[in-house]
């Protein structure tokens, strides 16, 4: 490690542990919260070559600070992936002021903003992108990007408002190297490929994101109209193959705008909770195949719904199953999507000895391109602070998003302290 | 006048006989228990000790202000310990009516997700791995059991009730309950649970019984499970009374927030 190295270091655990270090100078009447984890994750593929797909550790510190209607929360990651890179990566996640009143309250800073109600699986909930170097193989918490923005709540006993300004918009991450075993190509028949994810919106006001969600909740039901002037944060791929002789096929990643109009709904029947979403995707991105040399973006509008129910049958299960489709409305054949794309998951989890042992199985189910993808995990609490966990990632199918990673089943560890 | 003396003492004393239980059935006497003034308004910390059978301990810690609306209850829970559930939020509607489910929504700080929650079947679960189940730390509508005065009895050089109370719904996780009121302030001081079989199943002990501003309380409440020899030792401190919350602070909007 090189003097470079050693400073970095030295400033990324300073960071990390100021939060700590605020507390011992609490002298008023602050309220502090601090918490946070130390994990480590090692995940190793099942199929040959039997690499490591992933070896990282990580320590997040978690910074509540309140005094009086103001609100201070900072959220920090010290990772070291030994796979990615050598160094240790400082990541500011989160950090906020929040300003309370009677009624109403403004966020204001790096937050992460969820609407709708369904499980790992994504119709109203547009705001925060999502980060996808490992795919899904990773806490669905962890998967969320923060926005930096505004929002402005309105409470009362029955209602809630919620008013969004998002200044500069993130967008996905998405991995495209030809060497990372969950790059988006990793299955494409372009063998050399060059790929810019670089060209989004330019940091103007006039590219600003907006909307706003009306939740109400009452006695009986939950339910919400959302609305948002966003983007595609996923980007749409148009590719050219420019150098026919080398046969270098050059990717570009497209961000358009487009406009969601949502609704979703909570609503308890005795052991049950009955829930679902629907949104509208007005002008999405699209591409479309690729054609000779090259391929275009259309867009058009795409109408998405989702309908769950979560199961309450006691004795620590619960039991979720959804079931959600797309459809692109001014469909033609040049479109890589097919018109509807259907997609379901169940969700199974039992807990035992008190609740020191948790078993747990989530699987997405690719109906349109018969595959799956499912994450089967064994959480022991060693001790009120320490879990072990234990788990699976499999992958099934020969094509669609789960079945490109097939050969990326793996096996998994994690050990957290959580204070 | 001595006539008129007399009728007043006579009457006095009919009403005296009444108050002291004579007269009273179980149901009129589970009825007081749960009218026993606690303010319209409560904040409380509680601290659990999980035991098993070879005294391996673990903890549990959560804070709860809750607020009373007619006869419904509105309360709000926020977990503080172990650090992995920290900051979980816990909203509940509790009302007063058999028929009506009560409204239930659980804040998870890993996700940053509030999701609405069945109202009834967790009930019967036991609440963070205690001993104690969700429907033992809420609140229960007299009219789901039927109780039964089965008798008097001293417990602690305390006059007691003895109460029966056998649930109404069959699909219940005990079959009869019998708890020891002290009769001078209306809390138990013993409470044992029978499962399916009409065995013994768990006993509570409660102690720690004061008045604290005004009303009167168990602090520490020793939950054990006699058939798995688990047990559990909640210990309630800093209660407070009718402190100013208003009903708009019961709101999922506040569930994230890891307290008022």
């Amino acid at each position: 490690m090189n003097l470079h190295k050693i400073k970095k270091f030295i400033w990324g655990i300073s960071i990390v542990i100021f939060p700590v270090l605020c507390s011992a100078q609490d002298n008023d009447q602050r309220q502090i919260n601090i918490k946070g984890f130390l994990d480590s994750y090692h995940a190793l593929q099942l199929k040959n070559p039997n690499e490591v797909m992933s070896s990282r550790t990580r320590l997040r510190t978690e910074l509540g600070l309140s005094k009086e209607n103001i609100y201070l929360y900072t959220s920090l990651n010290a990772t070291y992936n030994s796979i990615l890179n050598d160094e240790i990566q400082i990541e500011l996640r989160e950090a906020y002021m929040e300003y309370t009143a009677k009624n109403w309250s403004i966020k204001a800073g790096r937050q992460i903003v969820i609407w709708g109600n369904s499980d790992g699986l994504r119709i109203t909930d547009v705001v925060s992108p999502m980060d996808m170097t490992e795919f899904l193989a990773r806490d669905y918490d962890d998967i969320r990007i923060p926005v930096n923005g505004l929002k402005l709540n309105y409470t009362n006993t029955k209602l809630k408002v919620e008013l969004i300004f998002i200044p500069v918009s993130s967008f996905f991450i998405v991995p495209v190297h030809a060497k990372n075993p969950w790059s988006v190509f990793a299955l494409s028949n372009e063998d050399i490929y060059s790929v810019n994810l670089d060209d989004t919106p330019q940091k103007l006001l006039k590219n600003g994101e907006f909307g706003g969600r009306l939740s109400f909740y009452l006695s009986g039901i939950d339910f919400s109209f959302s609305v948002l002037h966003t983007w595609n944060k996923m980007p749409v791929f148009k590719r050219n193959r420019i150098s026919k002789e080398n046969d270098t096929t050059y990717i570009k990643g497209i961000y358009k705008r487009m406009d969601m109009l949502g609704f979703d709904f909570s609503y308890p029947l005795s052991q049950f909770i009955l829930r679902g979403e629907a949104a509208l995707y007005l002008n999405e991105a699209l591409s479309e195949k690729i054609d000779s040399d090259s391929n275009y973006i259309v867009t058009s509008n795409t109408s998405n719904i989702l309908l769950g129910v979560d199961w309450y049958p006691g004795a620590e299960w619960t039991i979720t199953a959804q079931y959600s489709n797309k459809y692109i409305a001014d469909y033609n054949s040049k479109i890589e999507q097919p018109k509807n794309t259907t997609l379901a998951t169940l969700g199974i989890t039992k807990k035992v000895f008190r609740s020191t042992l948790a078993l747990s199985s989530f699987t997405y189910f690719d109906i349109t391109n018969k595959g799956a993808f499912n994450r089967t995990s064994i959480d022991y609490a060693l001790t009120d602070e320490i879990h072990a966990l234990l788990g699976c990632d499999w992958f099934n199918g020969d094509k669609g998003m789960f079945g490109k990673y097939k050969d990326n089943t793996e096996l998994w560890i994690k050990l957290k302290y959580s204070f | 006048m001595t006539l008129l003396n007399n009728t007043i003492l006579l009457l006095l004393m009919l009403l005296t006989i009444n108050v002291n239980g004579q007269q009273l059935t179980g149901r009129d006497i589970i009825q007081k228990v749960k009218d026993r003034p606690d303010g319209d308004t409560r904040y409380s910390e509680m601290k659990m000790e999980l035991i098993n059978k070879r005294n391996r301990v673990r903890i549990r810690k959560v804070k709860s202000y809750s607020i009373d609306i007619g006869k419904d209850k509105k309360t709000i829970m926020f977990f503080l310990y172990p650090g992995d559930v920290k900051g979980t939020g816990f909203l509940t509607w509790d009302y007063d009516k058999i028929e009506k489910d009560d409204d239930k929504w659980l804040y998870l700080p890993a996700m940053k997700k509030t999701r609405r929650i069945s109202g009834t079947s967790a009930k019967k679960d036991y609440f963070m791995g205690t001993d104690f189940t969700y429907d033992d730390m809420g609140s229960r509508n007299v009219d789901e059991d039927l109780h039964k005065l089965t008798g008097e009895e001293t417990v602690n050089d305390q006059k007691c009730w003895v109460v029966e109370s056998i649930p109404k719904d069959k699909k219940d996780i005990y079959s009869k309950k019998i708890a020891w009121i002290r009769q001078d302030c209306l809390v138990a001081v013993k409470v044992e649970y029978y499962d399916k079989l009409d065995k013994l199943h768990r006993k509570l002990l409660l102690s720690g019984i004061n008045k604290i501003s005004g009303f009167w309380i168990a602090q520490k409440l020793h939950m054990t499970n006699v058939q798995t020899k688990h047990q559990t030792i909640l210990t309630i401190s800093k209660p407070q009374y009718d402190i100013d919350l208003k009903e708009e602070r019961f709101i999922v909007a506040n569930l994230s927030r890891g307290g008022f």
